[in-house]
């Protein structure tokens, strides 16, 4: 064995005893301060996790049971494990310094860490005096938790006698394996995972999966046939009477004929019961190997299964005839009946069902339900690429950043925003009045709204910005700092303002009472201003005319914050509001996927645009091409694909979100497939799943040749 | 006329990339710029049209200072001065016609443009350009359909949709091999000499630049190191040579 190696192998104790004790300590100790911060850091949050979780899952009442019982299990892990320690230097020693011993040694050591662990550990356990309760609730997984933890704890403890003796640190390695053996271990029984449950269990999936995966009987009509007979009988029988006649057989249908036409019921008193005349019947002309129902119709004619007087359910013999008695039943008879009265004996057949090629009601919702949602998708999507191209210009960095504008122009802008907004809006209430209200021409008055507002609004920041660059260059150097260091510090104060209005609303107002909440909301709400007012200032003074904003920048900061809000909210949540907004159906279910698709879209958009090559962009400003046309000639040839290809995919998820987003109401037909699944109704359910399966598959195989196509 | 006064560029990283160079050039020269890579060819040639904006100095064109010029004023400098990229810098997915009429955007009414409209003199000039170029038949080919060489003439055909003084050319041949880099740049010294458009092209082979320059500059580290004629290229020596291409740097088949 070479010099090098036995370096290696030598260690420090005193390092090992400090890490066992605090760990990370001993690596602290020999120099390694970040490897030691680290090691404690990790081995305290997996502790305080483990413990939590056991807390959780064994719903001991407090923590500190939870925590008592774990670091019992790690002491003992720790046992254990140094037991496996001892046995792999004994082989080692036996078996000399041998390559292959070493390896062995380390199997056992791996194989034997867990098998212990999970096998010895609950005895001991019981050894220790708990009681039986707490280990059974006590899972095999937290043992394992606590196996794992005992690991790195030692695994540190080695490292740091390593590094004490001088060693190079060693591999993170072992660490990772055993940090994630033990977050899996937690993971499995945070997560409620039992697989000898799902196993045993599965079978009482049949009963809702069947009917589910094959649900096509429930999407049509069927008429049941019915063949039917009946046989009068005349009850009581008076002395002498002789009936009603014996029907004949007959040829081509059913036919029934009883003997005797005559007889008395049965009685029911506190004696007991005394049963009617027994009456033979016989039959023919039924569906051969069927059923028959046999039904007693009282004179009233209402009719009911005759129960306890003989069989109610005759199967028909092959060739279609039976034989059968029954003794005439209790029936009740009007209290104004006087003397023998007529009662009649069905013979009733439910034939097969026939299929009658209507479709059923369900049937029928789930069609207009999947088309409601095919429809949701294709406006949502519609409606999300109009709105999302624009924004995704505004929220690609690529595009913004260059776009710099002078401290002057930038506070002219802001100051020329404002008349401008407030002229458009001017104008959209009169354009509104004009068409004599807003309802008289939606989509009109809202696209004169957008040009009102993008041309004035424009207009305005171009002249505002115009005329202060044109005065600060008309005032002195210092006076010029000064108006624009005083217009930063507006212009900064008003979202301070604003911001510290929204912390104390939104985080601190909840326990004070309204004078105090009123009070503190302005306090809050001007210190924000007064901080963000002065950074403006010194940002305005110190910058100076010439100082350059990237005004693209603030745009792209802005469109991205909002787009990632809008984007990480689901739709189904937008749904909720959306609900509230417009009321229950399709039209929430709408707006709910356009807000997500914008948001979406205009993430993709604008991350398709940023990966663009920009030697196009280049070449065409060098041929004084402005903004635009360098938009339109080297920046929109290149995106069309990605476009086309996002917005496909997009139109895919809107269609199969349309689907789930009416749980919420918001139309389609997960709208009827909820109702459906809160009435068990897994026939119906199966429908809709069918008829969202299939709406998917098509979907995918028409974009996947568009965009074979076109892309 | 350009001229070039105490120019220096520093990128936001700190790098100096052009160091107080001076130089003038005269209408109808074919100036080579030479240097290694990084030593400030390309961010001189896009610092005059103010693709990059330079930190210090002039940059006086036809009498006019760019430095200086407002927007819609340097559009207006920018649309005579056409310009040439090493990787031809086309819109791949849009056609020949497309790419070489864009050239005339600086012309064009941003309106018209928008929905794609060129008026028919400008369809009509791209095509002959297209002629004189060598490659009419590919106007309506996918511009990522063509070969290196077709590539790079369809930049210069959208360059002279420019009409342009001036035609600055960045390292136009270092993509393409020996044979088509002396077709290239044949094409760039008819221009010059025909149509006497000054050509501003750098270059990395001094055989080139020897063979087809009327006038040198040499950059180093942003530092202008060399200025001469045609003959003084003719006879630089190893030791000139150093100054220009660094202490390590050899002479191949001098």
């Amino acid at each position: 064995m070479t010099e090098t190696t036995e370096i290696q192998r030598s260690s420090s104790p005193l390092h090992a005893i400090l890490s066992l004790i605090i760990p990370g300590a001993g690596q602290v100790f020999a120099g390694q301060i970040v490897r030691g911060i680290s090691i404690l850091a990790a081995t305290l949050i997996l502790g305080f996790l483990s413990i939590w979780t056991s807390a959780q899952r064994a719903r001991f009442p407090d923590m500190g049971v939870s925590a008592r019982i774990f670091v019992i299990v790690l002491l003992q892990c720790l046992a254990l494990l140094a037991l496996l320690l001892i046995v792999r230097y004994l082989i080692l020693r036996s078996m000399q310094d041998d390559a292959s011993a070493d390896a062995a040694s380390r199997g056992i050591l791996g194989v034997g860490y867990i098998a212990i662990i999970l096998i010895a550990s609950r005895p001991i356990m019981d050894l220790a005096g708990h009681t039986p309760g707490m280990l059974e609730i006590y899972e095999t997984t937290l043992l394992l938790a606590a196996a794992s933890l005992a690991g790195l704890w030692l695994w540190q403890s080695n490292d740091a006698a390593l590094l004490g003796a001088g060693n190079p640190a060693g591999s993170w390695t072992p660490a990772i394996l055993v940090g994630t053996l033990l977050i899996l271990s937690l993971g499995w029984s945070i997560t409620g995972i039992d697989i000898s449950k799902a196993i045993s269990e599965f079978s009482d999936t049949q009963v809702i999966l069947r009917r589910i995966v094959w649900p096509w009987r429930t999407a049509f009509e069927y008429d049941i046939d019915t063949v039917e007979s009946q046989a009068r009988i005349q009850a009581p029988c008076p002395p002498g009477a002789i009936g009603p006649e014996v029907n004949e057989p007959l040829v081509g249908e059913a036919w029934i004929s009883v003997t005797p036409t005559c007889g008395d019921m049965t009685v029911s008193d506190n004696t007991g019961t005394t049963l009617g005349t027994e009456l033979t019947i016989t039959g023919g002309g039924f569906e051969p190997g069927q059923v028959v129902e046999v039904l007693w119709k009282n004179p009233i004619g209402n009719p009911f299964t005759p129960r306890g007087v003989g069989e109610t359910e005759i199967t028909i013999s092959p060739d279609g005839t039976f034989v059968s008695s029954l003794n005439i039943p209790l029936a009740l008879v009007a209290d104004t009946a006087e003397g023998a009265q007529l009662h009649t004996l069905v013979i009733r057949q439910e034939s097969n069902e026939v299929f009658t090629g209507r479709l059923s009601d369900q049937m029928n919702l789930a069609l207009v339900g999947i088309l409601e949602s095919i429809m949701i998708g294709l406006m949502a999507t519609f409606f999300g690429i109009i709105l999302a191209f624009p924004v995704s210009f505004l929220a690609a960095r690529n595009l913004m950043m260059p776009i710099m504008s002078k401290t002057g122009g930038v506070v002219g802008g802001f100051v020329g925003l404002v008349p401008g907004i407030w002229a458009a809006i001017i104008g959209t209430q009169y354009v509104i009045s004009l068409f004599g209200g807003l309802e008289q021409a939606p989509i009109i008055i809202a696209i004169i709204m957008v040009i009102l507002f993008l041309g004035l609004g424009g207009l305005g920041w171009r002249l505002g910005a115009w005329i202060i660059s044109q005065l600060i260059e008309a005032l002195p150097v210092s006076i010029g700092r000064g108006v624009i260091g005083f217009s930063f510090a507006a212009l900064a104060a008003t979202p301070g303002y604003l911001l510290g209005l929204g912390f104390s609303r939104g985080i601190l107002s909840i326990p004070l009472s309204v004078e105090v909440a009123a009070v503190n909301e302005q306090t809050y709400a001007i210190i924000g201003a007064v901080i963000l007012g002065v950074a403006g200032a010194a940002f305005g003074y110190f910058s100076g005319n010439e100082g350059e904003v990237s005004i693209g920048a603030l745009v792209y900061a802005v469109t991205r914050t909002i787009l990632n809000i809008v984007r990480s909210i689901e739709p189904i949540i937008w749904a909720l509001v959306a609900v509230i907004w417009v009321g229950l159906g399709p039209f929430a279910g709408t707006i709910a996927l356009t807000l997500h698709t914008i948001a979406a879209l205009g993430k993709l958009y604008s991350e398709s645009i940023e990966s663009i090559d920009p030697g196009p962009i280049e070449a065409l400003q060098a041929t004084g091409a402005n903004r635009l046309q360098t938009i339109v000639y080297a920046v929109v040839p290149q995106i069309l694909p990605p476009f086309i290809s996002f917005t496909i995919y997009r139109w895919d998820i809107n269609v199969r979100m349309s689907t789930i987003i009416g749980a919420v109401g918001g139309g389609g037909i997960g709208f009827i497939l909820i109702q459906w699944i809160r009435l068990f109704q897994y026939d119906a359910v199966g429908l809709g799943v069918w008829l969202i399966a299939v709406t998917v598959a098509l979907l995918d195989f028409v974009s996947s040749n568009i965009r074979a196509r076109y892309v | 006329m350009l001229e070039i006064k105490n120019l220096t560029m520093v990128y936001p990283t700190g790098t100096v990339a052009l160091k107080d160079v001076s130089f003038k050039v005269e209408d109808g020269e074919f100036l080579g710029v030479i240097g290694l890579s990084g030593s400030g060819k390309s961010t001189l040639l896009r610092c005059i049209n103010r693709l990059i904006e330079p930190t210090e100095g002039q940059i006086i064109w036809n009498g006019v200072d760019v430095t200086e010029a407002d927007q819609s004023e340097l559009r207006n400098i920018r649309r005579e001065i056409g310009m040439v990229f090493q990787h031809f810098n086309l819109v791949k997915r849009s056609n020949v016609i497309t790419n070489v009429l864009s050239g005339r955007l600086g012309y064009t009414p941003p309106a018209w443009s928008l929905i794609n409209r060129f008026n028919r003199a400008d369809r009509e000039k791209a095509i002959q350009v297209l002629e004189r170029l060598g490659i009419p038949e590919k106007a309506h080919n996918r511009a990522d359909s063509l070969s290196g060489g077709q590539q790079q003439r369809v930049g210069i055909a959208r360059a002279l949709m420019q009409d342009p003084k001036m035609i600055l050319a960045d390292e136009p041949v270092a993509s393409l091999d020996p044979v088509l880099a002396h077709s290239i740049l044949g094409s760039l010294e008819t221009l010059n000499q025909e149509d006497g458009i000054t050509v501003m092209c750098s270059l990395h082979f001094l055989d080139l630049v020897q063979r087809y320059s009327t006038k040198v500059i040499g950059l180093r580290d942003g530092h202008l190191v060399f200025e001469g004629s045609k003959e003084d290229v003719q006879k630089i020596d190893d030791e000139r040579f150093k100054d220009i291409y660094g202490e390590e740097a050899e002479r191949l088949g001098a």
